[in-house]
């Protein structure tokens, strides 16, 4: 029986040991972040890494859903956006209102509103589903652009407070940094904890097939409403965090394109790999900055890469297409083969080096 | 019905449009028996496993688990009150491995739901710890044991297939309804699984199998149902149905054609 506990556990292991050597990376990245020439990319790296991390909570939770249950979802934006607009109305009304409530409150309400979506729309499949996501999304929108005594319309909530918990002020990027990075991270292990568990066995089973999932008594349609659950919950906490820390919210930072970038960040990062989400949310934050980038520091590229926001959507359209077409299990897929390639080249090396030891000897 | 019935079939009629895949079928399945079911291609036999496994609703007829009636319930509610399938199409779940395809069989009896198991809580741990043991000691039983780690879509098309059947034995079933086990098999493999369905009858597991290799239906099976164009025409011991008349003919009838 020892030799098969192995057989699973290391990927668990493996996981866990992942999740550790990243925390222990992404928690010193404020520490010297500074002192590389961050100011040739024109790119202040703290803050952008603080807006992944809100995106990093919806794209984790979209993983789960997409990656491994097989449901697509194209509204995501919505549940970012209630969450977002939950904590806003609440601590803005209220001045005493405990912000850190509001946070779990905005999480929870997208995660009723999601229920309440889920129920019906998930027996849905495939082009249904992704139509029905996508009028959610569209419907949130226009909700917090009409609703204008709650949401103040096309204008928004200003002076959103900063976010505390018991006193404890995240006031500043560098602050807010830690604290949204480690919910990122506690919602990585719960993610994981979930894969490797009855509950992500069911998922990936309905994932493969309803029919023979239903056969193994697995209650299809309650799986899928809990994991649509789930991603909203995780989506609301992270729309949350995003209205504390801009201060500022207005509907046009939950439009469809929102939801078309957290697809794609899905994607591209790798669908059904569990660090997939993380990757693809880290690498399309920081590639518009890179090419917007490119004019200060290298002679020659043209000055019109600045304006990259004009053609963004054009240019995740086409990631999206060479992926699909090329790199199916994204890019946290290559990186692991990378490592276990460099991993197996590096043992060879090892070998002969210690084997041409020997014969010195 | 009796005390001892396991599974009771009472008038089941199911029609496709016009076409009735399913007449008034009635028979019962004896409590640790195996009873054969048999009949030429598209005589309605795996329709009666969806009708049974609440895949399809009936048109007119009950179907009675173990006292209670599954007519009309859900596909998973039914294996949970422990009637489990094996399709005639293999359908191994995708990307998983050996192992964790049989540890699914095992959702019925146990219950870690996103909570326990995403914050790891003690009773989810020994939960899984459970799940892959009895996983292992299935696989074991059907001799796919070697590679858990393997994945199961890899495997030669008669493990497959075996596989399958321990997925469905890791539900604790009281009655297990295989559609065609045996094809694919070769003449070895065959003789293992014949093994096995005695071994199970053993063990108390009632069987209720539909398949074309009549060596080993008649060879395993206590009593023999035949169907043909949705009705059935002989039920009886294997020696008894093997020579009947009307048997002979409606399988020679297909040759014919
Ligand atoms: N979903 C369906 N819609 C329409 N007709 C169906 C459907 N499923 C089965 N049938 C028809 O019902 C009849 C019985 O089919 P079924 O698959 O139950 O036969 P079978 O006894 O399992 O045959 P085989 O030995 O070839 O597996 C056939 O005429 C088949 O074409
Ligand atoms: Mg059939």
């Amino acid at each position: 029986m020892e030799k098969l506990e192995k057989i699973d556990a290391t990927e668990k292991g493996r996981n866990y040991r992942i999740l550790l050597i990243l925390s222990v990376f992404i928690f010193t990245v404020p520490f010297w972040a500074g002192l590389i020439p961050g100011s040739i990319l024109h790119m202040d790296i703290v803050n952008l890494m603080v807006l992944a991390g809100t995106y990093a909570c919806a794209v984790i939770g979209l993983n789960l859903l997409v990656g491994y249950a097989g449901q697509i979802s194209l509204g995501h934006a919505a549940f970012f956006g209630i969450g977002a607009y939950t904590t806003a109305i609440l601590c803005t009304r209220m001045a005493w209102f405990p912000t850190w409530l509001g946070v779990i409150l905005g999480g929870l309400v997208a995660g009723i509103i999601g229920w309440l979506v889920g129920v019906p729309v998930l027996r849905l499949k495939g082009h249904y589903l992704a139509m029905a996501t996508l009028g959610l999304g569209e419907i949130a929108f226009i909700l917090f652009t009409q609703l204008k005594g709650l949401t103040g319309g096309t204008l928004g909530i200003l002076n959103i407070p900063s976010l505390s918990i018991f006193g404890l002020e995240f006031d500043t990027e560098f602050k807010l940094y830690f604290l949204i990075w480690a919910v990122v991270m506690l919602m990585m292990l719960l993610s994981i904890n979930i894969i490797c568990s009855r509950v992500g066995r069911a998922l990936r089973a309905l994932h493969s097939s309803d029919d023979a999932a239903e056969a193994m008594g697995i209650n299809t349609a309650r799986y899928k409403t809990m994991i649509f659950v789930l991603s909203a919950v995780f989506a609301g906490i992270g729309g949350a965090l995003f209205a504390h820390f801009l201060n500022y919210i207005d509907p046009a930072s939950f439009t469809f394109f929102l939801s078309i970038l957290f697809i794609t960040m899905v994607v591209i990062g790798g669908m059904g790999n569990i660090w997939g989400g993380l990757v693809g949310v880290i690498f399309l934050i920081f590639l518009p900055e890179v090419i917007q980038g490119l004019p200060h520091w290298i002679p020659l590229v043209p000055e019109s890469l600045t304006n990259f926001g004009n053609y963004e959507l054009v240019v995740y359209g086409l990631l999206l297409i060479l992926f699909m077409m090329y790199m199916p299990k994204g890019i946290a897929f290559g990186l692991s083969r990378g490592t276990s390639y460099a991993k197996t080249k590096f043992g060879h090396l090892r070998d002969r080096i210690s084997a041409r030891k020997y014969e010195g000897h | 019905m009796s005390e001892q019935d396991m599974l009771d079939i009472d008038g089941v009629t199911k029609m496709f449009g016009g076409l009735a895949a399913l007449k008034e079928v009635s028979f019962s399945v004896n409590r640790g028996e195996i009873k054969g079911l048999i009949g030429p291609n598209g005589a309605g036999k795996t329709t009666l496993f969806n009708v049974l496994t609440g895949v399809y609703r009936p048109n007119a007829g009950s179907i009675t688990l173990n006292g209670s009636s599954v007519t009309g319930l859900r596909p998973d509610q039914i294996t949970s009150m422990g009637m489990i399938r094996t399709f005639q199409t293999i359908q191994l779940f995708e990307g998983m491995t050996v192992l964790e395809n049989t540890m699914v069989g095992c959702h019925t009896w146990t219950r870690s739901g996103l909570f326990s198991s995403g914050l790891k809580l003690p009773g989810a741990r020994r939960e899984e710890e459970k799940i892959r043991e009895e996983s292992m000691v299935i696989l074991k039983d059907v001799g796919l044991d070697t590679r858990p780690g393997e994945q199961g879509t890899n495997l030669p098309y008669g493990q497959q297939r075996m596989l399958e059947l321990a997925r469905a034995l890791a539900s604790r079933p009281d009655i297990l309804l295989l559609d065609e086990p045996a094809a694919g098999l070769n003449q070895y493999e065959t003789g293992e699984l014949s093994q096995l369905l005695l071994s199970l009858r053993e063990q108390g597991l009632t069987i209720l199998l539909v398949e074309h290799d009549m060596g080993l239906v008649m060879k395993v099976s206590n009593e023999v149902v035949v169907l043909d164009y949705g009705k059935v025409i002989a039920r009886g011991t294997p020696d008894e149905v093997q020579n009947d008349p009307k048997v002979i003919e409606a399988y020679l009838g297909i040759e014919a054609d």
